[in-house]
């Protein structure tokens, strides 16, 4: 049953939503409360255009089984079904211009832990550049015995490794530093995505141009309008950094750095320069504008923290969300996501009290370090309202803190880096809003 | 069918390579001293990477007034949503920390790395060194950090001191530690919850009131837009100029520049005519609503593909 209305949710939230504009209050919530009560019983109208919907049901014959589909290669790269809605999206009150913008990967829409190219999150400073991978070269310079310049066939001669990372850009929840602002899990959470990254170590191409001794910092610098460059320490390099140029199966998405990106695993999105063009080894860091101006954290005490690289353990309920409010009582499983910087999950807690009784959960199948891991809880809901929230622990040993402990060390203006656990509250007609407990 | 290149010419050139000393596996180019120095723009702290060149703080003025005011104010304190680039000393400890190249920027490289990389924002990399001694001078004389007669050079420049440098420190997280209690672990007594401000939430998505101003997400339909469905065939060829070098000031009706589509602000300027306007978006002008950086600030377009925009 469920399945059957799921693809023309979005457009009946959207339609409720248009129609509960002009209210306020009370007014507003009832019919939300009201509108989300129907949407089962609209939405089976809605999904099948024309035709009767009982058409198609059983014991029918369904409308698109009685002649022939489209064939092979009508398109020869496909897209997804007419019936999905899933799109990245943004704040516009939160950038003066789109191409310093940013935009989210829709969590709520996604199944397993893979984000599909489309969505991945948009954080740009200058705008996608439209570079030709023929004429684009990575330059490797500085303190090094031989500087290189590559072509992208010269770097695909390395080789290479495949490995599922997440990237996450470390203001993911920076607006809710101060108070819940965000009804909407893709908002809260959605600076977040996880691919199959393709290409070679660093450290590989380190010992091909090989580092002399003094070098302690590499500069990696972007091809874009931003010029984007950052400092890595050599010793993340030689860790578990690489040079990518594939994602998910196929070439880089523009939109990640086409046709050449660097990956930090596990650190914030912004050191994961993309359009590639130069490495530049040093003696010591840059302290260029996003080392210093962003991508600090300024502390109650009027100083600021610098090189917080490390994505530190987080974890979210994405259904149900806002987006996804509870539909039937009876039985439900609990999902969500976790991740580290530091490494893998070890264990991952739900609580639907507001964080007083906890429950283990189980993790999914793929348990992969810097990457995107499941969680599910089945337990059942029966209209009462839950304070729900999800605890993750990695492999460090780390239990992801509760707000109050951040806000408590580091007070509301960091922007960055806000890892804490989240609570949604789910009410007893199934709807779920954003709150925070303090 | 796929043809390789002429492989006798490759191995010759890996040769080549090969009497410089290859690396491990042999593969690439060495990148000649020439490629590197057109690339090589990075400027640090110690000084490292500044070029020749000077530039005064007076010097300075008319350039940051023609390229860079019109998104970040005459006196650095941003037009619209575009960034403040001075004021907010000792702002930094209270409820209202206002972080500025003044008042949080450690080090002046930084800043002239940074204009010379990625500002103007339409037009990056189109600075001269001397404008960027210049632009970088006056950007720190309005933060009060040099006086108005400085003259930015290499030294000069290397050895201006930033007040907030001292108030940096490295990362020292995990800074909280908490445990994985399992039962009674918080009192609900004690709970006080918080929701959510009502209307910050972009709508066109789902749920959402307006609680508050319109400008706040009304704005999101993209100006462009209209662009795209008004424009004709023949003014298409502009719309690649327009899209990379005056769509940042036009497409949101920043600092006074009237909006692509924004019928009212456009119809004074096209009854003085075509030929009047576009003569002033090619020279530059200070008009009634702000200053109109010359070329949209991308001195890199030609004359026609200006009239073209
Ligand atoms: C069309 C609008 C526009 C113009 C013109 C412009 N800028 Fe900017 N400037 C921006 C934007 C947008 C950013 C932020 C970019 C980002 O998000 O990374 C910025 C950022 C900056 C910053 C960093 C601010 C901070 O606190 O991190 C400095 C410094 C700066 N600009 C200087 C200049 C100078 C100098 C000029 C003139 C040569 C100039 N800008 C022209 C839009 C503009
Ligand atoms: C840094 C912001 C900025 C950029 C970039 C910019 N403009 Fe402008 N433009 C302005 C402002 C501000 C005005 C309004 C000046 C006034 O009338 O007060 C303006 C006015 C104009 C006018 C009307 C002039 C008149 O005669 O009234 C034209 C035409 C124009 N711009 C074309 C362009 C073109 C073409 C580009 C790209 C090559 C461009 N602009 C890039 C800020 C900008």
């Amino acid at each position: 049953m469920t399945k059957l209305y799921e693809p023309s949710l979005p457009k009946l939230m959207e339609a409720i939503a248009t129609e509960a504009k002009g209210m306020r209050g009370m007014d507003r919530r009832n019919f939300l409360k009201g509108g989300i009560a129907a949407v089962a019983g609209l939405s089976s109208v809605q999904m099948i255009p024309k035709a009767n919907a009982s058409a198609n049901l059983p014991p029918n014959l369904p409308e698109w089984q009685s002649y022939l589909g489209r064939g092979v290669v009508a398109k020869p790269y496909g897209d997804p079904s007419e019936f999905e809605d899933l799109q990245r999206r943004t704040v516009p009150w939160l950038t003066a211009d789109a191409a310093s913008s940013i935009s989210m990967t829709p969590l709520q829409d996604l199944e397993g832990i893979i984000t599909p190219s489309g969505v991945v999150f948009e954080r740009y400073h200058g705008g996608i550049p439209n570079v030709n991978p023929d004429q684009h070269r990575l330059i490797i310079h500085g303190l090094v015995e031989r500087p290189l310049v590559l072509t992208m066939d010269d770097l695909r001669r390395f080789p290479s490794v495949s490995q599922i990372r997440f990237i996450e850009c470390p203001a993911n929840g920076g607006m809710e530093w101060r108070g819940a602002q965000m009804e909407a899990l893709q908002f809260t959470h959605g600076m977040l995505s996880c691919c199959e990254w393709t290409g070679v170590k660093l450290s590989t191409l380190l010992e091909e141009v090989g580092v002399k001794p003094e070098g302690k910092w590499i500069l990696a610098e972007g091809a874009d309008a931003a010029g984007m460059s950052r400092s890595i320490p050599l010793e993340k390099a030689l860790d578990d950094t690489i040079i990518a140029w594939g994602q998910n199966g196929e070439a880089l998405r523009p939109e990640q750095g086409y046709p050449l990106r660097m990956l930090n695993p596990g650190w914030e999105g912004n050191t994961s320069v993309k359009w590639l063009r130069r490495l530049e080894i040093g003696d010591q860091p840059w302290h260029h504008r996003e080392e210093t101006s962003k991508y600090t954290d300024l502390m109650p005490d009027g100083r600021s923290r610098r090189f917080t690289y490390e994505q530190e353990c987080n974890s979210v309920v994405t259904s149900p969300c806002p987006e996804k409010p509870l539909m039937q009582r009876g039985f439900v499983e609990i999902r969500g996501l976790a991740w580290s910087g530091r490494g893998k999950i070890k264990a991952v807690d739900v609580s639907l009290d507001g964080g007083v009784n906890w429950q283990r959960t189980e993790l999914g199948e793929l348990v992969i370090p810097k990457a995107l891991t499941q969680f599910s809880l089945k337990t059942q809901w029966n209209g009462e309202p839950w304070l729900l929230q999800s605890r993750a622990i990695d492999e460090t040993g780390y239990v992801q803190p509760t707000l109050k402990q951040l806000r408590d060390e580091r007070g509301g203006w960091s922007i960055y880096h806000k890892n804490s656990i989240h609570t949604w509250n789910v009410t007893e007609s199934g709807e779920v809003f954003n709150v925070q407990i303090t | 069918m796929f043809k390789l290149p002429n492989l006798a010419v490759a191995a010759a050139a890996i040769v080549l390579a090969g009497a410089v000393q290859a690396g491990p596996l042999g593969i690439g180019s060495t990148a000649t001293p020439e490629m590197i120095a057109g690339w090589d723009i990075d400027i640090r702290p110690d000084g490292m990477g500044l070029p020749p060149g000077r530039g005064s703080v007076a010097e300075g003025e008319p350039l940051y007034e023609a390229k860079c005011a019109s998104c970040h104010g005459l006196f650095g304190e941003g037009e619209g949503r575009w960034p403040i680039l001075a004021g907010g000393e000792g702002t930094l400890d209270t409820l209202h920390p206002e972080k500025t190249v003044g008042s949080y920027w450690p080090y002046a490289s930084t800043l002239w790395d940074y204009i010379h990389r990625a500002m103007p924002y339409p037009a990056p990399q189109s600075l001269t060194d001397d404008e960027t001694y210049a632009i970088s001078a006056y950007v720190l004389y309005l933060n009060d950090i040099v006086d108005d007669d400085f003259v930015a050079d290499r030294e000069s420049f290397a050895a201006v001191k930033m007040p907030n440098e001292p108030n940096f420190y490295i990362d020292n997280r995990p800074d909280v530690q908490n445990t994985r209690c399992m039962e009674n672990c918080a009192d609900p007594a004690n709970f006080t919850i918080v929701t959510t401000i009502n209307g910050v939430t972009p709508t066109g998505h789902f749920k959402e009131d307006s609680g508050v101003a319109a400008n706040h997400y009304g704005d999101s339909e993209p100006a462009v837009k209209a662009v795209e469905v008004a424009m004709s065939d023949a003014a298409t060829a502009g719309k690649s100029v327009y899209d990379k070098a005056c769509q940042a000031c036009h497409g949101m009706g920043v600092a006074g520049a009237p909006k692509v589509g924004d019928a009212s602000a456009w119809v004074d300027r096209i009854q003085t005519g075509m030929a009047s306007m576009s003569s002033n978006a090619i020279n530059g002008y200070q008009g009634p609503n702000g200053v109109m950086p010359a070329k949209g600030g991308n001195m890199s377009l030609s004359d026609e593909e200006v009239s073209m925009a």
